[in-house]
């Protein structure tokens, strides 16, 4: 659905999805592995910058995109900094009880929420699925039925949305009373489910037809290769990662060294 | 001409697939709402929780066979990354170990049962999965007893009633309109109804 939003397409865009993936798979367990605040203020920091800067959206779409992290932000550092143990008192107030331990311990976790949401957020702004599955077909040799049956599925979405309108006014012509939760879930989920299951059905027969399914020697309509890019790419990221823990050491915001 | 092929086949993979990125959107939209829930505290979000498995669940009452569970999870939370989720590639992996863990329920009954007991406990296979994930991610061990102890209980009894209970009754209505007939051509009903 982001796809259709009007962008500039950076030099992100064309490193390898694959080399994209692991670089991400890399530095997801590298943020996993980092105890230090300061390390990862810094990281996060250079993430949003290039989140801002290298993903080719404008300022009004980038900042849309951005609200839910907000959120993210808030929703996993308040559970900690309220409820978490820790044995320097701050402020209790009944169940709330905060300590400078588990504020700190909080804070941490909302800015690895952040640059976590981050990473997610610029691969998949960056990357394009179809040259996403062409590349994984070619570099990780996932197999074409797999791939190919990811690919008609993504370009069922558009026709879902449509659907999902015409029973949204389906519903109001005919009066039927709004209903929340649950319930409403289900009256949107059946036609939706139903139409789509029988769509794919059908295409499935066609792309069975064509051989889609077979299991031999096959050639790519798009070829996807390495570039200069995949090696600008890493290089980046490395960049961040030892600025981040440069920084994080030499010029820390907070006293805080390890937040177990 | 050997056409019975092992595993799955594409219309299975396809359709499975399709489910997910359904699902897929809705996962995506989950997370902002259960955000929203999440400032009011006390896990009242965590009620929620239990919408993340439901694609494994629904998939595999529908298409009945092996691997369909895995397949699922994993497709619509690799369908919530492509879409830019707030996690990032954090539901990836949540995702495939979900799919895991209620796959191997369904395996546990060597693919026989597609009950409410059966699906709930897949429900809750996929919670244990989750809180696998969270335990080594985000320190929730850390929590005090009594605020973990509600935590606990608050998601499984969400999966059970979202990816268990609600997932049955989805499907049901799902076999009523027929689009189960690839799979299902004929009931022991029809078999009966000639047999009068």
């Amino acid at each position: 659905m982001k796809w259709e939003i009007s962008h500039r397409e950076t030099w992100l865009y064309e490193a390898n999805p694959t080399l994209k993936l692991a670089v991400l798979v890399v530095l997801f367990l590298a943020v996993l592995l980092i105890h230090n605040p300061n390390v990862l203020i810094n990281l996060s920091l250079a993430l949003f910058l290039l989140f801002c800067f290298g993903t080719g959206y404008p300022a009004n779409v980038l900042f849309w995109m951005f609200l839910p992290f907000f959120l993210i932000f808030f929703s996993s550092a308040s559970s900690m900094m309220m409820f978490g143990e820790g044995t320097t008192t701050w402020f209790r107030w009944g169940l709330i009880h905060i300590t400078a331990e588990s504020f700190w311990r909080g804070l941490h976790l909302g800015f690895r929420a952040l640059a976590l949401g981050l990473l997610g957020l610029i691969f998949a702004l960056t990357t394009r699925p179809v040259p996403l599955f062409y590349s994984l077909m070619q570099q990780l040799k996932l197999k074409p039925k797999y791939a190919y049956s990811f690919l008609a599925a993504v370009r069922l979405l558009p026709i879902m949305l449509e659907e999902l309108q015409t029973i949204r006014h389906a519903l109001k012509v005919r009066g039927v009373p709004r209903q929340g939760g649950l319930g409403k879930v289900k009256r949107y989920a059946i036609p939706l489910l139903s139409q789509s299951i029988r769509r794919a059905q059908r295409i499935a027969v066609a792309m069975e037809a064509k051989q889609f399914s077979g299991s031999g020697p096959r050639t790519f309509y798009y070829e996807i290769g390495f570039s200069k890019y995949d090696g600008w790419f890493v290089a980046l990221f490395a960049a961040f990662l030892f600025a981040a823990y440069y920084v994080g050491i030499h010029y820390p915001y907070i006293p805080i060294r390890d937040v177990r | 001409m050997e056409r019975k092929a092992k595993g799955l086949k594409l219309a299975d993979i396809l359709t499975t697939i399709v489910i997910a990125i359904v699902f897929g959107v809705i996962y995506k939209v989950w997370g902002p709402l259960y955000d929203m829930v999440k400032v009011f505290g006390f896990h009242a979000d965590q009620l929620m929780y239990g919408m993340w498995f439901i694609a494994s669940s629904l998939a595999y009452l529908l298409i009945r066979k092996p691997g369909v569970a895995l397949l699922a999870e994993t497709a619509a939370s690799s369908g919530e990354l492509i879409m830019g989720s707030q996690w990032g590639l954090e539901v990836l992996i949540y995702g495939f170990v979900q799919g895991l863990f209620a796959e191997l329920v369904f395996a546990a009954f060597r693919y026989r049962r597609f009950d409410v007991f059966v699906v709930s406990l897949s429900a809750v296979g996929a919670t244990a999965g989750s809180l696998i994930m969270d335990f080594y991610k985000g320190y929730i061990d850390a929590l005090a007893p009594w605020n973990m102890a509600l935590f606990l209980l608050a998601r499984f009894i969400g999966a059970i009633v979202i990816a268990g209970a609600f997932a049955v009754s989805l499907a049901k209505a799902l076999e009523k309109t027929g689009v189960t007939q690839m799979w299902r051509p004929a009931s022991q009903d029809d078999y009966d109804a000639l047999n009068r």
